[in-house]
Parts: structure tokens; C-alpha cells; sequence
């Protein structure tokens, strides 16, 4: 007997779809939406409630996650790891046990008939980023309260874009993930086309396209991917289960039927699974082909002799063929860098970005472009790990070119958003190089550094540039102009905004002490084991970087202006946005072992120690 | 005391409290004055906070903070001389077991602690094999006098300051520096602000000193920075102000980045940034189970030895006697010295010629670094003291720091922050190779020569300071370079006091000519300001060198580390000339300054007349500070250069903080690497009075020559101007250092970054629109798409779409068309590329 609802699965569908509720309540034709306050306040609640959900989640998670040890450090069971909890969970779904409410995978059959499965789950990773998520949209709603046209449909459209993001976060099967994705895309298409600055048409239509160029990547990645087979990785009842199948349609002996039986899935775990089998054998068709000697030849046959006793039918579908790996890895990378954006397919995020109103500026910056480093670290990375090895070094390269570059550009900017846009691009660029360095040496330590200064970078740089785009916004709605040549001393007019403002600029500037700090530093230090050249030019950016951030604070708030004199400072609900922004940006700052990374390291090493190969 | 070094953690956090209760309380203060208009609540939380008054209680609570780090500051120092008496000095030849003794003495966290902040790896007891960063504190007796040093100057420049910054207590201060549409700027006190900078200062200061790894210290080394940052640019409203303080930062952040080069390949190589840790797996031990070892106290240099079969390098081989030094720097366990174990070497039983090394970083076990990538790590580092100590190349942004209020300069641009670089290259003094040392002894000497001529022409009260804080942190960094790590940081203690002294004098100068700062206008101030005067002489002659005064012993020292250097290694003569020389200069300059301004006519009447002495919150710390100026560094006999108690208390440091004293043991001839240390300070002893007496001459003839010129008026500087126009603009334009940098990097820079800027709109714009329209022109096609081609599946999926995007349809009409002919046209294409795919399968 199964209980009638696992309280994980439950848990996780409503964070999923609370937003999308209250978008559908806000969309009934009500009388009461005609007061606009109505519609702000029912979004607020929908956005605090998911966020409040989020929290019970993370609460549940960590109690469970920090459950056993086995001399390990606290966390480092297998509970922070997603593949043995999807193993554990597909096994008493087999042998017909009861569920276990608290392991944080769930999965329903959705569309039997293509393998595809309501599937979500979480590790540490997709937990950071969902409280990101849900923090970040619940202060965007807070500073939503001045948008006047079209509430209803702006509220509406903004809890729908929640539920995508979320969705994308804890999707565990492709096929919904892809889903997820693609829902996030259109709201965002409308927030930014309607209720965005002057251009605001050609900016919407410019992110459209770019997004939907790389969905179309995923898409056609994800398809390659269900099209191979995947019988080796998945328990042996399954495909029993199909042989059994095959021979009630009377066409196949048994013996047939379990040789022709054929596993396509869109679980991304499998495909995980799938990915690390195909990388040995290429790595073992290598070490045949390169052996010196006679000796080494023959150990490395034996070698790919066991592998490809034990995982036949891998290369059916071409899994294993580096052409394959290549192909869907650049697919994937393509698809997901266009979101983080990764040069040169960044130039639609400082237009989106400049007529994308205050809010949706914040939620942009501060969790869309994390999907595309999320995509990376869980899907191009895992599910194709020796082409993600063997272009690590391309990867890399791409990572600092963002850096420097986005650093530079930022500097030539004089619209105030398209700096913090381009500041962006640089600091996103630490994503890409922390993910990309990759190195088994020392046991993956350095490159395990890397990848988890990159989730810090994430998460750091969610909270810094969703405060710098709402604090632009704050001055916005009362200069309503971004020139950075026309402002100049606005600290005598609003101090307190001054204040907020050097702290979360200094955040983003990578101040010890505050958000920025910990992610940049932890990549910088993993780099240099990879390629000393990509860290000596990361460090050299903390010049440009300094130079920029000091040179807009200068041209923003120092000197004296006397146009600006009377211009009121900022407000209670406007501090209500920042304060928790700024506690925020210090807390991160200062206690990031004790806030994030006691919980999110075990699921990041687990990851490493996969992709590496190390035994941990 | 159980743990008295908690004492220290103490007094840092205070001056963190003070800021975080100034911080809070000026934020909310601020807010609600803003908005107390619009609710009653606010109004109350306003006027509970003090209301519109400003008052002296931020500067009381600041100053309560930092005196009372000193206390406890005063407390440690004394404990931890009585334990050092109770414990007995180690003997000089086991000052590398100290560490262990240091160790087991520490087990219990007595002195030193520390905590891991960022820890990465999954096994619980595993210290070694993880990374981690830690934040910790090491008091030894470098730390205890720095901070004894920084306390008591910065209470006195707190104190100071609340006399001083009294102007910003009005609720509106006219800042005459300013022009707007309606004359001068008027605005409201900013009292509060200064004292929370200061209290953020004190305690980024106080953990830079206190930090026991090179992780925290570049922590600290970047809010020093942005406190120096919102100091200097205190006056925000001033152009100048605010460009000096982006200079300031920006060029701190050049050379943080060689910092972060140099901490990049410490993590990378040694795998730790625990100082006691990077110098115990760098140097060799001094003893090993069988007795002194010959490379103790060296890095040992190996080259890449016999292959294993597997193709792996795991060897490394010493060279023989004689034989060129190796290529790489041998690594050893952090606990070498733990057990039985056998040195690394040749010359004498029981020494392992090859080392096995640890295929991982791994701190137990043995590893290597090439040396010259030691060398670079050095330099890298060195990079980020020269940008904070204001060496050459960087020198450029102290004199525009002057923009800051005085005090902040004479705290942090003069006694403290500045002479940070010089403590952090004295801390991390034993992992410089010896190409690194003579690098930072030749920067010294560059800097100090080019600071001192410059010095000679500014008129500014307190670029000349500036410039002579240039020059004398050059001295410290020679003295390091040549090896006289004693030398270096006694001077930098002895400078700190006369430092503070001259620019807090020069602060109470400005103060009294009611901000007045060229020294064209003053004159004959001496009868105006007597206190100010006098104790500004006692730091003149003190910076002169004149005996009996603390910048004599120290200077002295230095003299005679850079001679018994040079004296051994004859091509390096410049290292020992230029400081001689600028010896002379500086006392020039020093009593240029004083005469210019306190003796001889008044050149403005208006600015004479108005002078007047300062109160006595102002007078009090610059009669304390003199009077340590005159004595802070006596020992008896007081006529004895050498005899400086001071000075003993530093080298008494040495052995503890630089227990891996260079080739103490080395034979001289056996390796290259170490440099002869015992024929060096020999030499330095032999040379000890002929230097002392050639530095009394230098400095005598400095001071007649000021003399001359500014006291008897025998020779008109003007026409020396005139006559030597060409240097002297060389010099008042500061060698054209800013004009230099102005065009090969800022300009670049902002070229560069107007280039990547058109890329973007030109290139991938162009690029990307002329794509879309393209798409427009196909997407006129699409009605035939639509009816003809597949025009099935498309409706199925238009109709959909519009039927759940309806709504919006109205809002934008014809894109959900493009849209789906967008997702057709993909799946086209999808279709063509597995079919692709499934050919190669096929073929492959």
C-alpha cells in the first residue's frame, strides 16, 4: 500500500504551482481586482507564501540531509546526493514499498508513453537556488508596487515567471524541465514588451529570440538524448518489465525480446548515469589506442573488454561516439550560455535589462541568468562529461573572456542600468570559469573549490545585482533618466540611499566582507591549477572592476548638484526592499560556510567526485 | 590568564563595535529625519536619536573603543613579556623548534588560534588534505608591539580629531572649496560619519596585524583600503576629493592584484596560507633526529629526479656541493620535525640527497615549487606592499591622499596603513628568494631618492609630508631588501610616532591659518603657535636623525644593514649611496618646511593675523607624541645608537617571527641560495661608526644648507628656480609619473573599453539585427507556410498558442505567428540534424 501522497512530492508541487494559483485567482473576473491594491497585495501573498513554503523546505532538507555522517563530515551522506536518493526511491518502487516522504526525489508518470515523468527532486544545489529564487521574487513583487498599467496582467504574468523558475530548479526529468523552461520564457517576453522602457519592443523580441534560439539547442539536445539508448543504467526489473512486453505483442521469444528491448528516457539522472559510462568507454577506446606498449595495451583492452561486458548496449545510438558527445555538449553549452549570457550571445541581456522595468531587471539579473549557469552545472556538465573535459579549457576561456570583457565594456557605459548589465556579463563570467575548471589533481579539491565558488558566485551575485538594478530603479523614478553624466551628487540629497548604495556597489566590487568577496576569490584560487593564465588575467580584472564601481559612485552620489538638492530620500517601502538586500549582501559575506555552504558543498562535491572520478 | 591572546581579538572588535553602533545609528537617524514628515513614529525614533543636534558623543564612543583596545592592548604586551620571562627566551639556534615549542604552547589557543571559515572536503579530522581557509590570530612579539604602536597613535588621533573636526559639529559647514550657483556649498556637520570611518579603520588595521595567514591579511588589506577610500574622500562634495580617492584605491587594487597573483600560486603550491605553515614547508628545518642540518634555514633547491615507471615525476634530486642549484624549491611536511626523521642534504650522515614527493598536495608530505615561480609569488605579494606603502612604481596616489581630512592622514597615510606593506613584507619575510629581496631593496632605494628630490619643491604643508612618507617607507623597504628585517620595522616604529607628530602638527598649522595649507602664505608662525612650533621641531630633528632623537637609532640601523650589505656585495653600492645621500635631502626638506613656516616674515597678513594656537585636545596628543618622537626609542646608554630598547625588543621579534633566519647555519661556500647573513652584519658591525659618522655629515650638511637658504636668506631659492627651471619642473610635476600613466594605461584602458563597447553595438548588434531581418523578410513567407507546406502540424500548434496566449493578443499581435513559424522552422531543423547524426552513427 502506498500512502495517499508523499509530503516531499506535495511540498515541492506547491512551491511549483502556488504562484501559478494565485495567477489564476488574480486572472477570475473578480470585482475586487478593480482596486489595484487588491491585485498587489494577492501577489505579494502568493510570492510571501512560496517563499514561506521554500523555507519549510529547506528546513526539511537540511535535517535530512545532515542526518548521517558515517565519520563524514555532518552532510556528507548520501542524503545530499541525488543519484543513490533517485536509486534508493526506484527500488522500492520496484519491489513495491511504500514511498519515503522525506527523501526530496518524487517522481509521477506523466506521459507513459514517452518515458516522461513528473520528476523532481533536490540537492543542495537546486536548494540555494530556489530560496534565491523565491527571496529575490518576493522583493521584486515589494518593489513592483509602482507599476500602474495593466496590474492585473503584470502581477499575473510575474507569478507564472515564478513558477517557471522554480519549476526549472527542481525538474528532474528533461522533458519538464524543458517545459519549465520554455514558461519562464514567454512572461518574461510580455513583462519585458509591456511594460518596459521606449524601445522596449525591439528589447523584448531581441531576448525572445536569443532565449529561443538556445531552447531550440536544448530542445534539439534533449531529443538526441531520448533517442539513445539506455538499458545498461536503469535496474534490470525495467527492462524486464519491457521484454515481458515485447513478448505479449507474440512477435519476440524471450531471449529476443531482452535483446531488443531499447530504454529511452528523459530522466536527467539516468542520463547522468548514461553520460559517466559513455565517457569511460571513449576514455578506455583511448588508452587502447595510445597504449605504448604491449603490456599497457593489453591492460587497457581488458579494461574496455569489462566496460563493454557490463554496458552492451551503450553504443547502440551512438552514445558513445565522440562526434555524439561533442555535438550535444556544444548544443547544451550554447543553449545554456545564451542565458548566463556567456560572449558574444550577451548582447540582448544590457537591452533587456535597460527597458525591463525595475523589477523585472532584479529578477533577470538575479535568477534568470542562474538558470543557464544551473543548466550547466546539472545538465551539459553531468550528462556529457568527457566532451565537457575534454573542451574544459574552451569553457574556461569563454568564462574569462566574459570577465575581462564585460568588465571593459562596463566602464564605457553611460546609461546607468547598461553598466550594471555589463557588470553582470564580467561577474557571471566567475560562474562559467569556477564550473570549468576541471581537474582530478588532489583529488578534485581545486576544481571542487571552483564550482562551488561558482554556486556562491550565483547566489552572491543574485543578491548584488538585483539590489544595484532596483537601487537604479529607486533614482530612476526620480530623475526618470540613467545618464550617469547627469547625476553627481546625490548622497547630500538622499544619504541613506548613498549608504545602501556603496554597500551593495561594494558587494558587487568584491569587497571582503560582503557577498561578492567569497565567490570571486574562491574561483581565482581554484583557477590557477587549471591554467595560470586565466587567474593572473581574473585577478587583473579586480582593477577594472574597482575602477568602474568607483567611477560610477563617484559620477552618481559625490560632488554637488543642485537640480537633484530636494529630491526626497528613500522611502519606507523602498527600504524594505533593500534592507533585507543589504543584510543579504553582509551576511553572505561574512558567514558563508555557516549560511550556504555547510549544505550546498556535499551535493557540489558529490557532483565533482562523479565527474572526476574520485572516490572521496 | 587563561588565553590572553583573546585580549588582542578583544581589542580588535572593539573599534568593529564602535563602527556597527555609529552605522546603525547614523542610518536610522538619517532615515528618519528624511521621512519624519510623513509618520509621528519616525519623528519619535528621530528625536530619540538625538534629533537635529549634532553632538561629540560618535567621537566619544570612538574614542572609548580605540583607548580601550589600548588597554587591553597594554595588558597583552605585559603578559606576554612575563610569560616570555616565566617561559625563558628560546635560544637563538632553536629558533626554528620554536614553532613546535610555539605549538605546544598554543595547543590551548594561549597566543594563537583559528577557525576554519571555508572548509571544503567531506572527512571530519582531515585538516591537512582539504582546503581551508582560515581567520585566526598569532601574537608573537611583532604583533604585540604593533599593536601597542597603532593603538596609542590612534587614540591620540582620535582625541586630535574631536579638536580638530569640530567645524563638522555645525549644522551647516561652509566648504569654501566648493562653488555652486549660490556660492560656496553649505551643508549639514558630518561629525558622526568621520568617527564611524575611523572606528572601521582602526579595526581592519588592528586584524591586518592580528591575522596569523596571508588570507586574512589581504582580507584586512582590502578594507584598509576602502576605509582610506571613504576617508580620503571625505570632503565628497570636492572634484579633487573624490578623484583622489578613486586614485587611491584603484592603484591599491594594481597592486592587490599581484597580491592575488602571489596568493594564487601560495594556494596552488604550498596549499596553505597559515604563515607559521608556508615558512615551515618552504625552509628546511634546522635540526634534524641526527643533529644540525646543513641547509637549515635555506629552501633547499632539488632538480626533477628519476622517472617511476609509470612516467610520473616523484623525485627530486639535491645537487651536490658545487653544483648549480636546482630548479625547484623542495616542499616539506608541516610536521617535519615530528618523530624520527632525517634531513634533506648532503655533508653529513643521515641525509637524503632525493626527496619523494607527494603525488597530491598534501602538507604531510613532501612537494615542490619552482623557484622562480617562488620568486614571482614574493613579488606579487611585494606588489601589493608597494601599492599600499606608496613605493615606485605606485607612489603616485599618496600625495593626492592628502585631499582627506589631516588626521586621517597623519592615521592612516602616514602612520599606520602605509607601513602596512612594509609589516606584511617584514611578516612574510622568509618565503622572498633572494632575487625577490634585492627587487624590494632596489625599490626602496628608487623611492626614497625620487620622494625626497620631489619633496624639495612642493609647497603644500602636506605634500610634503607625503613625499617624505615616501621616502621613509623606501627606507624600510631597503632595510628588509638587504636583510636587516630588524632594522626595517624599527624604523617603521619609530617613524609612525614622528610621522603622526608632523602631519598632526601640520594639522594643527592648518587649523590655526583657518585652513590655509601653501606654505607661501605662512611664515613666522612660531610666535602664534609656540606648541605646535616646538613639537614639530622635536619631529623634524627626529626625522632628521639628529642624535639622540628616535629616527637616529632606527635610521642608523638602517645605514648600517644597507652598508654591511653593500660592503659584501660591492655591485649593489647604490643600495647604500642612495639612502646616505637622501639622508641629506630629507633633512633639507624637513627644515625647508619648518623654517617656510614658522620662522622669518609672515607672507600673508591675512592669514597671520588670523592664526592662533590650537586648543588643547589638539596641543595635548602633539606634547605626546613629541615626547615619544624625543624618546620612545632610549635604552641605556642613551648615546649608544645601538642601545635603542626599542630596537632590542624588535630584534628579540626576529628570532620569533623569522625563526628561519637566513644561512644561520649555512656553510658559505656549500649553497647558492642562502645568503651569508653572519659576514653581513659582521661587515655592518666593522662599518658601524664610519656610517654613523657619514650620516651625521649627510644630515649636517642637509640642514646648513636649509639653513643657508631659508633661515640667512644667503641664497634666493627664487632664483635658483629660475636658474634650474627645467629640474624644478621636472620635479613640482612629480617626474610626470600621473602624465605617464595618464597616457600608457588610463587612456588605453578607457579606449579598450570604448572599443568593446562598439563591438558590441556595431559587430553583434549589426550582426544579430541584420539577422532578424532577414527573419522578417522570411517571415512574409509564412502564410504560405502556414496553408501549404505543413500547414497541419503549424495550425495544430498556432491554434493552441493563441488559444492560451488570446488574452494577450491584443497587446501584441503577428509575434505569436513568428513565433510558431520559429518553433517549425527548429523542428526542420532538428529533423535534419539527427538524421545527420544517425548517418554518422551509421557510418561510424
Amino acid at each position: 500500500m502506498q500512502p495517499p501522497a508523499e509530503t516531499d512530492l506535495l511540498l515541492m508541487t506547491v512551491a511549483i504551482f502556488l504562484p501559478t494559483a494565485f495567477a489564476i485567482l488574480i486572472c477570475l473576473p473578480l470585482p475586487i481586482w478593480r482596486n489595484k491594491d487588491w491585485v498587489r497585495w494577492t501577489a505579494l501573498w502568493g510570492t510571501g507564501l512560496t517563499m514561506l513554503v521554500s523555507f519549510f523546505i529547506f528546513i526539511e532538507y537540511y535535517q535530512m540531509a545532515q542526518g548521517h555522517s558515517d565519520g563524514l563530515r555532518p552532510g556528507y551522506g548520501r542524503e545530499a546526493q541525488l543519484i543513490p536518493r533517485m536509486e534508493a526511491a526506484a527500488k522500492r518502487e520496484l519491489t513495491a514499498q511504500p514511498r519515503d516522504s522525506n527523501d526530496w526525489v518524487a517522481r509521477v508518470p506523466w506521459i507513459p508513453s514517452f518515458n516522461i515523468d513528473y520528476f523532481v527532486g533536490i540537492d543542495g544545489i537546486s536548494m540555494a537556488l530556489v530560496l534565491l529564487t523565491t527571496i529575490i521574487t518576493f522583493i521584486s513583487m515589494i518593489a513592483s508596487w509602482n507599476i500602474e498599467r495593466y496590474v492585473r496582467g503584470y502581477c499575473a504574468l510575474f507569478l507564472v515567471l515564478e513558477t517557471g523558475m522554480i519549476g526549472t530548479f527542481l525538474a528532474l526529468d528533461f522533458f519538464l524541465f524543458y517545459i519549465f523552461w520554455e514558461v519562464m520564457l514567454l512572461p518574461m517576453y510580455f513583462l519585458i514588451g509591456v511594460w518596459g522602457g521606449p524601445r522596449r519592443e525591439y528589447a523584448a523580441i531581441k531576448f525572445f529570440l536569443y532565449t529561443l534560439l538556445g531552447s531550440v539547442f536544448i530542445l534539439i539536445a534533449m531529443l538526441g538524448f531520448y533517442f539513445t539508448n539506455v538499458r545498461d543504467v536503469v535496474p534490470e526489473q525495467v527492462v524486464e518489465e519491457k521484454a515481458q512486453r515485447l513478448v505479449q505483442t507474440g512477435r519476440y521469444t524471450p531471449d529476443q525480446a531482452r535483446a531488443e528491448v531499447k530504454v529511452n528516457s528523459f530522466d536527467i539522472l539516468v542520463l547522468h548515469k548514461a553520460g559517466a559510462v559513455a565517457a569511460d568507454k571513449i576514455k578506455a577506446q583511448e588508452e587502447v589506442a595510445q597504449a605504448g606498449t604491449e603490456a599497457e595495451r593489453k591492460a587497457a583492452e581488458d579494461k574496455l573488454g569489462a566496460l563493454q561486458r557490463r554496458y552492451n548496449h551503450t553504443d547502440d545510438y551512438f552514445f558513445t561516439k565522440t562526434e555524439f558527445q561533442y555535438t550535444m555538449f556544444v548544443l547544451l553549452f550554447i543553449g545554456f550560455a545564451i542565458k548566463v549570457p556567456v560572449f558574444p550571445f550577451h548582447t540582448w541581456l544590457p537591452d533587456a535589462h535597460v527597458e525591463a522595468p525595475t523589477p523585472i531587471s532584479m529578477i533577470l539579473a538575479g535568477v534568470l541568468l542562474k538558470m543557464g549557469g544551473y543548466g550547466i552545472l546539472r545538465i551539459a556538465y553531468p550528462i556529457c562529461p568527457w566532451a565537457a573535459e575534454t573542451l574544459a579549457w574552451w569553457v574556461g576561456l569563454f568564462g574569462v573572456i566574459n570577465i575581462v570583457y564585460g568588465a571593459f565594456a562596463a566602464m564605457a557605459q553611460t546609461d546607468f542600468k547598461k553598466l550594471v548589465a555589463y557588470s553582470s556579463i564580467s561577474h557571471m563570467g566567475y560562474v562559467i570559469l569556477g564550473i570549468a575548471v576541471w581537474s582530478s589533481s588532489n583529488q578534485g579539491a581545486y576544481w571542487s573549490m571552483g564550482m562551488n565558488g561558482a554556486l556562491y558566485q550565483m547566489l552572491g551575485h543574485g543578491v548584488s545585482s538585483a539590489g544595484m538594478f532596483f537601487l537604479v530603479g529607486v533614482i530612476y523614478d526620480r530623475a526618470h533618466h540613467r545618464d550617469l553624466n547627469k547625476f553627481r551628487g546625490l548622497n547630500e540629497s538622499m544619504p541613506v540611499y548613498g549608504g545602501i548604495s556603496a554597500i551593495i556597489f561594494f558587494a558587487a566590487m568584491g569587497l571582503p566582507g560582503l557577498c561578492g568577496f567569497i565567490g570571486e576569490v574562491m574561483v581565482v584560487l581554484a583557477t590557477w591549477n587549471f591554467s595560470w593564465v586565466f587567474a593572473i588575467l581574473a585577478a587583473l580584472t579586480v582593477v577594472l572592476t574597482a575602477g568602474y564601481v568607483l567611477w560610477t559612485i563617484q559620477r552618481v552620489f559625490l560632488g554637488t548638484n543642485d537640480a537633484y538638492k530636494d529630491y526626497p530620500d528613500i522611502t519606507s517601502r523602498e527600504l524594505l526592499c533593500a534592507v533585507p538586500l543589504v543584510i543579504l549582501s553582509v551576511a553572505l559575506g561574512i558567514l558563508p560556510s555557516q549560511l550556504v555552504l555547510n549544505w550546498v558543498e556535499p551535493s557540489i562535491n558529490y557532483l565533482v567526485n562523479m565527474l572526476a572520478r574520485v572516490n572521496g | 590568564m587563561e588565553h590572553p591572546g583573546l585580549l588582542y581579538v578583544a581589542a580588535t572588535l572593539l573599534p568593529l563595535a564602535s563602527f556597527l553602533i555609529l552605522l546603525i545609528w547614523g542610518g536610522l537617524r538619517n532615515f528618519a529625519r528624511r521621512n519624519k514628515a510623513t509618520s509621528p513614529a519616525l519623528d519619535g525614533v528621530y528625536q530619540i536619536l538625538g534629533g537635529d543636534a549634532i553632538t561629540r558623543t560618535p567621537a566619544y564612543i570612538a574614542t572609548a573603543a580605540i583607548a580601550g583596545a589600548f588597554v587591553l592592548c597594554l595588558t597583552g604586551f605585559i603578559l606576554h613579556a612575563q610569560d616570555e620571562h616565566t617561559h625563558g627566551a628560546q635560544p637563538a639556534a632553536h629558533a626554528h623548534d620554536h614553532k613546535h615549542d610555539h605549538d605546544a604552547a598554543h595547543a590551548d589557543g594561549k597566543w594563537a588560534a583559528h577557525f576554519e571559515w571555508i572548509r571544503l572536503g567531506s572527512r571530519e579530522n582531515d585538516s591537512r588534505g582539504a582546503l581551508a581557509l582560515d581567520l585566526g590570530f598569532k601574537i608573537d612579539h611583532l604583533a604585540t608591539i604593533m599593536f601597542l604602536m597603532v593603538t596609542f597613535i590612534a587614540t591620540l588621533i582620535h582625541i586630535f580629531s574631536i579638536g580638530y573636526m569640530s567645524d563638522e559639529l555645525q549644522e551647516k559647514v561652509e566648504d569654501h572649496h566648493v562653488h555652486t550657483a549660490h556660492g560656496h556649498l553649505e551643508r549639514r556637520g558630518r561629525f558622526g560619519r568621520f568617527f564611524m570611518y575611523l572606528s572601521l579603520f582602526c579595526f581592519s588595521m588592528l586584524n591586518l596585524i592580528l591575522a596569523d595567514n596571508l588570507f586574512q591579511v589581504f582580507i584586512s588589506w582590502e578594507l584598509v583600503g576602502i576605509c582610506s577610500y571613504l576617508l580620503i574622500g571625505f570632503y565628497y562634495e570636492r572634484t579633487s576629493a573624490s578623484n583622489a580617492a578613486n586614485k587611491a584605491f584603484i592603484t591599491n587594487r594594481v597592486g592587490d592584484a599581484g597580491f592575488v597573483v602571489g596568493l594564487l600560486i601560495i594556494w596552488t603550491y604550498v596549499g596553505t596560507f597559515n604563515f607559521d605553515e608556508i615558512f615551515a614547508r618552504l625552509r628546511s628545518p634546522l635540526h634534524d633526529s641526527h643533529g644540525a642540518v646543513p641547509l637549515g634555514g635555506a629552501f633547499v633547491r632539488a632538480n626533477p629526479g628519476a622517472a617511476e615507471p609509470d612516467g610520473r615525476i616523484l623525485k627530486l634530486a639535491v645537487p651536490k656541493p658545487g653544483e648549480e642549484a636546482g630548479s625547484e624549491v623542495v616542499l616539506f611536511p608541516v610536521d617535519a620535525t615530528e618523530g624520527h626523521f632525517h634531513g634533506v642534504g648532503h655533508g653529513r650522515k643521515f641525509l637524503r640527497s632525493e626527496v619523494r614527493l607527494s603525488p597530491d598536495l598534501d602538507l604531510d608530505g613532501h612537494g615542490h615549487i619552482p623557484y622562480w615561480l617562488l620568486t614571482v609569488a614574493g613579488l606579487g605579494i611585494f606588489l601589493g606592499c608597494v601599492g599600499k606603502s606608496a613605493q615606485f612604481p605606485l607612489q603616485v596616489w599618496l600625495p593626492d591622499a592628502m585631499e582627506g581630512p589631516t588626521p586621517v592622514s597623519a592615521l592612516i597615510h602616514a602612520a599606520t596603513m602605509v607601513a602596512a606593506g612594509v609589516y606584511l613584507v617584514g611578516r612574510a619575510f622568509p618565503m622572498f628568494t633572494r632575487e625577490a629581496l634585492l627587487v624590494i631593496a632596489y625599490t626602496g632605494a628608487i623611492t626614497l631618492f625620487v620622494a625626497a628630490t620631489i619633496a624639495i619643491v612642493m609647497t603644500d604643508i602636506k605634500k610634503v609630508l607625503a613625499y617624505s612618507t615616501v621616502s621613509q617607507l623606501g627606507y624600510m623597504m631597503l632595510a628588509l631588501g638587504v636583510g636587516g628585517w630588524a632594522a626595517g620595522l624599527f624604523h617603521l616604529l619609530t617613524h609612525a610616532f614622528f610621522k603622526a607628530l608632523l602631519f598632526l602638527g601640520s594639522g594643527s598649522v592648518i587649523y590655526g591659518c583657518h585652513h590655509e595649507q601653501e606654505m607661501t602664505k605662512m611664515g613666522g608662525l612660531l610666535k602664534k603657535m609656540p606648541i605646535t612650533g616646538l613639537t614639530m621641531l622635536a619631529g623634524v630633528l627626529a626625522i632628521a636623525g639628529t642624535p639622540l632623537f628616535t629616527g637616529w637609532y632606527s635610521k642608523d640601523a638602517i645605514l648600517v644593514a644597507a652598508y654591511g650589505f653593500t660592503s659584501v656585495h660591492g655591485e649593489h653600492m647604490l643600495l647604500f649611496l642612495a639612502p646616505l645621500v637622501t639622508a641629506g635631502i630629507t633633512t633639507f626638506y624637513m627644515f625647508r618646511m619648518w623654517f617656510l613656516t614658522f620662522t622669518g616674515e609672515p607672507r600673508d597678513a591675512h592669514v597671520y593675523e588670523h592664526a592662533h594656537e590650537t586648543p588643547w585636545l589638539m596641543t595635548v596628543p602633539l606634547i605626546l607624541l613629541a615626547v615619544c618622537s624625543i624618546g620612545v626609542a632610549w635604552g641605556w646608554p642613551v648615546w649608544d645608537a645601538e642601545a635603542s630598547a626599542m630596537e632590542k625588543h624588535v630584534h628579540h621579534a626576529q628570532h620569533h617571527a623569522v625563526y628561519t633566519e637566513f644561512g644561520t647555519i649555512v656553510d658559505k661556500d656549500f649553497h647558492e641560495g642562502a645568503l651569508p647573513e653572519e659576514s653581513i652584519r659582521q661587515a655592518g658591525q666593522a662599518g658601524h661608526t664610519l656610517v654613523g659618522l657619514l650620516a651625521l655629515f649627510s644630515a649636517g650638511m642637509g640642514f646648513l644648507f636649509a639653513f643657508a637658504v631659508y633661515k640667512l636668506k644667503t641664497l634666493d631659492p627664487a632664483e635658483a628656480k629660475e636658474q634650474f627651471a627645467g629640474a624644478h619642473d621636472f620635479l613640482a610635476h612629480k617626474w610626470y609619473f600621473d602624465e605617464l600613466y595618464s597616457a600608457m594605461l588610463v587612456r588605453p584602458a578607457l579606449a579598450v573599453s570604448g572599443w568593446c563597447r562598439d563591438f558590441d553595438r556595431v559587430v553583434i548588434d549589426g550582426f544579430a539585427n541584420g539577422f532578424g531581418r532577414f527573419w522578417v523578410w522570411v517571415s512574409k513567407w509564412d502564410g504560405l507556410f502556414d496553408n501549404g507546406v505543413i500547414d497541419g502540424l503549424a495550425n495544430l500548434l498556432a491554434t493552441m498558442a493563441y488559444g492560451v496566449a488570446g488574452w494577450f493578443r491584443s497587446l501584441q499581435t503577428g509575434f505569436l505567428r513568428s513565433y510558431v513559424l520559429f518553433l517549425v522552422l527548429a523542428a526542420i531543423g532538428l529533423f535534419v540534424l539527427l538524421k545527420y547524426l544517425v548517418s554518422v552513427a551509421v557510418a561510424g
